[in-house]
């Protein structure tokens, strides 16, 4: 069991530096699925893992790229601590099962706006002059 | 100047919904916040995922985790237990996606998600 959950963070760990993620969106069901957990217990689960600096490995191989937007990056984290408390007293009081049918719709939308996204990459050159005077 | 700080505070603003979904759903809020700055800021792929780990760094899940603490809905074996593998494959990811072309991972990703999340909702909702 335990070597299975050692795996299982490896393979969400490629994850979370190949497209810039935490990795709790794919945590969150495997939990579930693979050891059985039930809802809320899987997200504050999946809360507890993103608490340590478990990015920073692959923030560090973007960075050498120069690929990274450090003052815009401090704004997104001021923004997601307080709205992360929101929405964690929003979802305590929802059953365990609501919850994952929310949670389900929300990896549809999630998964909709990475794939249109997707259609833009063509506007990558013209975004890199734009930055210019930011 | 002004220009900045209005791009500062729309940031923040859509970073507040992206931590909307982090509590409520206990995941990282990464995976809407890639996308958002790619679409409201015309950031290129590649600088949206480096800057969205940089929101990932400081502890941004902690007020919401200590309100599933609270709760004791909290697997603190588990969560050990996949620190370490997240973080070593972390690098290795960061590393590959220096080398690859982003937007074929993104489809197939999606996909993933895409199919996840359907199921979710039908195994909650429908017997």
């Amino acid at each position: 069991m335990s070597l299975t959950i050692l795996l299982l963070g490896l393979g969400v760990g490629v994850l979370v530096g190949l497209l810039g993620i935490g990795g709790g969106v794919v945590l969150v069901p495997a939990m579930v699925y693979f050891l059985r957990m039930d809802q809320h217990l899987a997200q504050g689960t999946s809360l507890f893992i993103l608490l340590p600096p478990i990015g920073l490995g692959a923030l560090r191989e973007y960075w050498k790229e120069g690929q990274v937007d450090l003052r815009a990056g401090i704004f997104c984290a001021l923004g997601m601590l307080f709205g992360a408390l929101a929405g964690s007293l929003i979802a305590l009081p929802i059953p365990s099962r609501e919850l994952k049918g929310l949670f389900g719709c929300f990896l549809v939308f999630a998964a909709l706006l990475l794939w249109g996204k997707a259609g833009r990459e063509g506007q990558e050159f013209v975004d890199k002059g734009e930055r210019a005077d930011g | 100047m002004a220009k900045g700080i209005v791009r500062d505070i729309g940031v923040f603003g859509a970073a507040c919904v992206c931590g909307v979904a982090s509590g409520m759903f206990g995941i990282g809020g990464g995976v809407l916040l890639v996308p958002l700055l790619g679409l409201l800021f015309s950031y290129g792929q590649h600088r949206a995922q480096g800057t969205s780990l940089v929101a990932l760094i400081p502890p941004t899940g902690l007020l919401g985790l200590l309100a599933y603490a609270r709760h004791d809905l909290v697997s603190w074996r588990t969560g050990l237990l996949l620190i370490p593998g997240v973080f070593l494959g972390g690098i290795a990811g960061g590393v590959l996606a220096r080398k690859l072309k982003p937007e074929r991972m993104r489809h197939v990703f999606a996909g993933i998600l895409l199919i996840v999340g359907v199921w979710q909702a039908l195994s909650a909702w429908v017997r």
